[in-house]
């Protein structure tokens, strides 16, 4: 195997208790990550779709890449993949992702990826030390919240490790670290829709429900610790690229630097720039430090002298709002974390809850009866009540637990409300985010996936962000013009980021989805890149304010692999790899019919987005407030997208010449036998 | 300078004290590796040595540090081309498994290149040496080292900061990058180590005087960037504030 590989996948089967392993070479030409993630997936499954998410059946599939383990910048993501409960109206095969160390150790153990098949009768937890693996029962840990299950899991497995000093994990084995564990809670292991994984105090897997497929497993954790070493092919070429890389990084001895380098998107703590804990902005300012994933530069979270909160981020911080109370929300995000539950779908959850209330359909003696004290909303006590309701699935939370879109379709609301956006399940029953009428990229690359796109430094950060600030770097017409220089193969063409009317359809959109697409699958997927991170296609930080991209992503995966592969090849390898999960959704059912925004989106008018638009011959940035979608042309712009993909346009479908080209054959008759071929 | 630390780099010390109580510790299997070698460099009895302090040494902030444990990767993929946190010179600890809050979150384990180096002191085959054309930095010579593990053994810091190769079968430490075949700076006391280098959030830095040896205090210090300046925050763009002295720790 080339570097950056330790060559074996883990495979672990819960019914049989039996644990073997996968070669990874097997799986080359898919990247690492996402793509080898796929891959497995088709191999061990894909000629048995349809079936469940909670079927035994449902592999579940956590992914490290070639970079885990070096130092490549924002490259500490686990990829979790299989078929995801969350989803609407299908449980897609879908994908998560969480930060922290866990990849690392990992690949310091010897492994570049687990698949886990099948379910145990009895709670288990998978113990990886090096190369030695056990099935250990979880009878003791079931029940557990997920902080607790990471500390007691700690101490089993590392019993003479006293924090601060070298432990001997085995015979010549030292290291100073704690294990790195991965685990649901009581949401998961009562087979939540809607649960999380977690890792650390706040690194989370929200997307997609994984953490009741944990439960459906009977699956509390798993944790992995390693001593040997992450093969790095060039190691010296390596060490000059991440010497390089540093010319796009903020002064952190001007701590004002974090705020010009994508707008007001961090936050400054302890004079040091952070980002997402928007909850630690009342003064006195807690203290605390800004803390990172293994090997991020960016340092995007936070750890905090009271401890609540510490690493939750983004939406981690932000599902939980007790008005006038950073504290107060800190620790309704701790409740959040400890149950397992996804933040990404509880914003909706309560909204929706608070919706129904004050519709006079929710609450005590309603059409939905329930106790839950709703006119308590914005205390404490009212968000650990819901949570805990949700996780042991008491009363009203035990249809919650199905998810905003299984509880609406239960009570007979979710064609109306989705319809009218009070139900705001945007893409494939995950939550509304930018908006999919001005910021298309991100509408069209969700709904032409599995969930929502969750990728901010495609365009959302650099452009809306920076445009956001009030005093962008760059003018709308620089902006859009390197931004898409770094767009390769479809660089030259600043139309890709028009965000005006007339661009919201273009042919450049297309390339842009497919951009955006391509790029997601390969370089943050199976690159295992932070979405918070990559691409960098434009900076603050360089004299001509290009970014890395495209020229860091093949640099550090060539000094660690050996290859000789270019941002272009990779982006092929991406189209390659979607064109895969396209298959994979053909399979269980998707057909172009399915890939249309709720109405909300075609009926009402957006909010603003600000972002560069090109009007009248000129460009500037504008807001887009006030716009739709019409129906016919997100219709022709799907035909359009799919002639590019080289799939079907009747139907989505990809067709054989395209899986052929791209190295799917297997997959090409797999469909022809079902009939699903483009 | 501090006195302190004037007094302490005049002491002289007594290896074969040392070596005495040294071998007190040792396992008998290992005794019999070791005995041979040692032999043969056991000073005189009477010997006092004495050790140039070296003109470099790596501070740390544990407050700034972000736990991306980069210094780590850096160390073993300069000294050893592969990524391997075993085989850092410089531990990062973090995720105590009690999800200790801030700022015992983090624990930064740095090579004090210590004014008495015990690792030097209690090396039975002059492995472990003052390299002094490297402005006295504490290294250990890898051909000559025979695996004993006396240097980590007596290492007074915890964790030790003398590291155990499992591969090699034996020890190294911070070298200040002198010896970093995949490291294109050049290190040493007057150097760019990769870890200091490559911090993100600048919470190492090379420094000449020698910190005050009594505790841990001497070598973490204060390391942030000054206060923004009072009053509204600073728009994007607009020019750093004038800088002040940084606060004392």
């Amino acid at each position: 195997m080339p570097g950056g590989y330790t060559g074996k996948i883990l495979r672990v089967n819960l019914t049989t208790k039996t644990v073997g392993t996968i070669d990874t070479a097997k799986y080359e030409d898919f990247g690492g990550g996402h793509g080898i993630g796929s891959a497995v997936f088709f191999d061990l499954a894909g000629d048995q779709l349809p079936f469940d998410a909670f079927d035994p059946r449902n592999p579940i599939i956590m992914m490290a890449s070639p970079f885990s383990g070096t130092f490549t910048p924002g490259s500490g993501r686990c990829e979790v993949q299989g078929l995801g409960p969350m989803l609407y109206p299908i449980e897609w095969f879908g994908h998560s992702n969480f930060g922290g160390r866990f990849t690392a150790q990992l690949k310091f153990a010897g492994w570049d990826g687990i698949v886990v098949e099948g379910s145990s009768d009895d709670p288990v937890w998978i113990n990886i030390v090096n190369d030695k693996v056990k099935i250990e029962s979880a009878k003791d840990l079931w029940g557990m919240d997920t902080w607790e299950t990471q500390q007691d899991i700690s101490r089993r497995v590392s019993p003479k490790l006293r924090y601060g000093e070298w432990a001997e994990l085995a015979e010549n084995c030292f290291t100073t670290q704690v294990p790195a564990v991965v685990c649901c809670g009581p949401a998961g292991e009562a087979k939540s829709r809607i649960a999380s994984l977690l890792h650390g105090p706040g690194s989370q897997a929200a997307l997609c429900g994984f953490g009741g497929v944990f439960g459906a497993k009977k699956l509390k954790a798993i944790s992995a610790i390693g001593t040997g070493s992450v093969p790095i092919a060039d190691p010296k070429a390596f060490m000059d690229t991440r010497l390089w890389f540093r010319q796009f990084l903020w002064d952190v001895d001007d701590p004002y630097q974090a705020e010009k380098y994508e707008g007001r998107a961090y936050y400054l703590i302890s004079g040091q720039p952070s980002g997402g804990n928007t909850l630690n902005r009342q003064l006195p300012l807690t203290p605390a430090r800004a803390a990172a994933c293994a090997s991020c530069p960016r340092g995007c979270r936070m750890r905090l002298a009271t401890g609540d909160s510490n690493e939750s981020i983004c939406a981690g911080t932000l599902a939980i709002n007790i008005p006038g109370s950073p504290k107060l929300s800190r620790l309704g995000s701790d409740v959040m974390q400890k149950c397992g539950l996804s933040h990404w779908h509880l914003q909706t959850v309560q909204r929706y809850v608070q919706s129904l209330y004050q519709r006079g359909i929710l609450g005590k003696g309603k059409k939905i009866d329930t106790d839950l004290p709703v006119d308590q909303v914005g205390s404490l006590g009212y968000i650990d009540l819901l949570l805990r309701k949700i996780a042991a699935r008491q009363g009203i939370g035990d249809d919650l637990a199905e998810g905003c879109a299984r509880f609406a379709e239960k009570y007979g609301l979710y064609k109306e409300d989705l319809a009218s956006g009070a139900l705001p399940l945007t893409y494939w029953g995950t939550s509304d985010h930018y908006d999919a009428r001005v910021e298309t990229e991100w509408g069209f690359g969700s709904l032409l996936g599995e969930r929502d796109l969750m990728l901010h430094m495609m365009a959302n950060y650099p452009l809306h962000w920076m445009a956001l600030s009030g005093s962008p770097y760059l003018t709308a017409e620089d902006a859009a013009k390197l931004f898409t220089d770094a767009m390769v193969p479809y660089q030259g063409d600043a139309l890709m980021v028009d965000y005006s009317p007339a661009g919201t359809y273009s042919d450049s959109r297309v390339k842009q989805v497919a951009w955006v697409k391509h790029y997601e699958k390969f370089w943050v997927g199976a690159g295992g890149f932070c979405g918070w991170r990559w691409p960098m296609c434009i900076t603050n930080n360089t004299p001509d304010h290009r970014g890395p991209t495209p020229h860091a992503e093949p640099r550090f995966w060539n000094a660690v692999t050996g290859k000789k592969l270019t941002f272009a090849e990779g982006m092929e390898i991406g189209h390659k790899i979607y064109t895969l999960d396209r298959s994979i959704w053909v399979l269980q059912g998707r057909h172009r019919n399915m890939e249309v925004f709720p109405d909300y989106i075609y009926d009402q008018k957006s909010r603003a987005n600000i972002l560069p638009m090109y009007q009248d011959g000129k460009w500037s940035y504008e807001t887009g407030e006030g716009r739709t979608l019409d129906r016919a042309k997100v219709e022709e712009f799907k035909t359009k997208f799919y002639r590019f993909e080289g799939y079907n346009s009747d139907n989505g479908y990809p067709t054989r010449d395209t899986l052929e080209k791209t190295g799917l054959r297997k997959v090409a008759d797999l469909l022809q036998s079902r009939n699903r071929l483009g | 300078m501090a006195e302190s630390t004037k007094s302490e780099e005049k002491k002289t010390v007594s290896r074969r004290t040392f070596l005495t109580g040294g071998g007190a510790v040792l396992a008998a299997g290992t005794l019999a590796v070791v005995a041979p070698a040692a032999a043969e460099v056991t000073p005189s009895s009477e010997a006092k040595v004495s050790y140039p302090a070296s003109t470099g040494y790596i501070v740390y902030d544990s407050r700034l540090c972000w736990g991306c444990q980069s210094c780590m990767f850096a160390c073993s993929m300069s000294h050893q081309g592969e990524a391997n946190p075993t085989l850092s010179r410089i531990q990062i600890i973090r995720d105590a498994p009690s999800f200790t809050t801030y700022p015992l979150d983090i624990e930064m384990a740095v090579c004090r290149q210590c004014v008495t180096p015990l690792c030097v002191q209690n090396c039975p085959v002059g492995a472990a040496h003052v390299d002094t054309e490297h402005g006295n930095i504490r290294r250990i010579d890898q051909k000559k080292c025979i695996g004993c593990k006396k240097c980590i053994q007596s290492c007074p810091q915890r964790p030790h900061r003398t590291v155990w190769n499992p591969y090699l079968h034996k020890s190294s430490k911070c070298d200040l990058c002198v010896d970093a075949p995949y490291w294109s700076k050049t290190g040493g006391p007057d150097g760019e180590p990769a870890c200091v280098t490559i911090c993100p959030s600048r919470a190492l830095k090379l420094v000449h005087d020698t910190p005050p040896q009594a505790d841990v205090a001497g070598y973490d210090v204060n390391l942030a960037p000054p206060p923004p300046p009072p009053g509204p925050p600073r728009r994007p763009g607009t020019p750093p504030p004038a800088p002040q002295a940084a606060p004392k720790s």
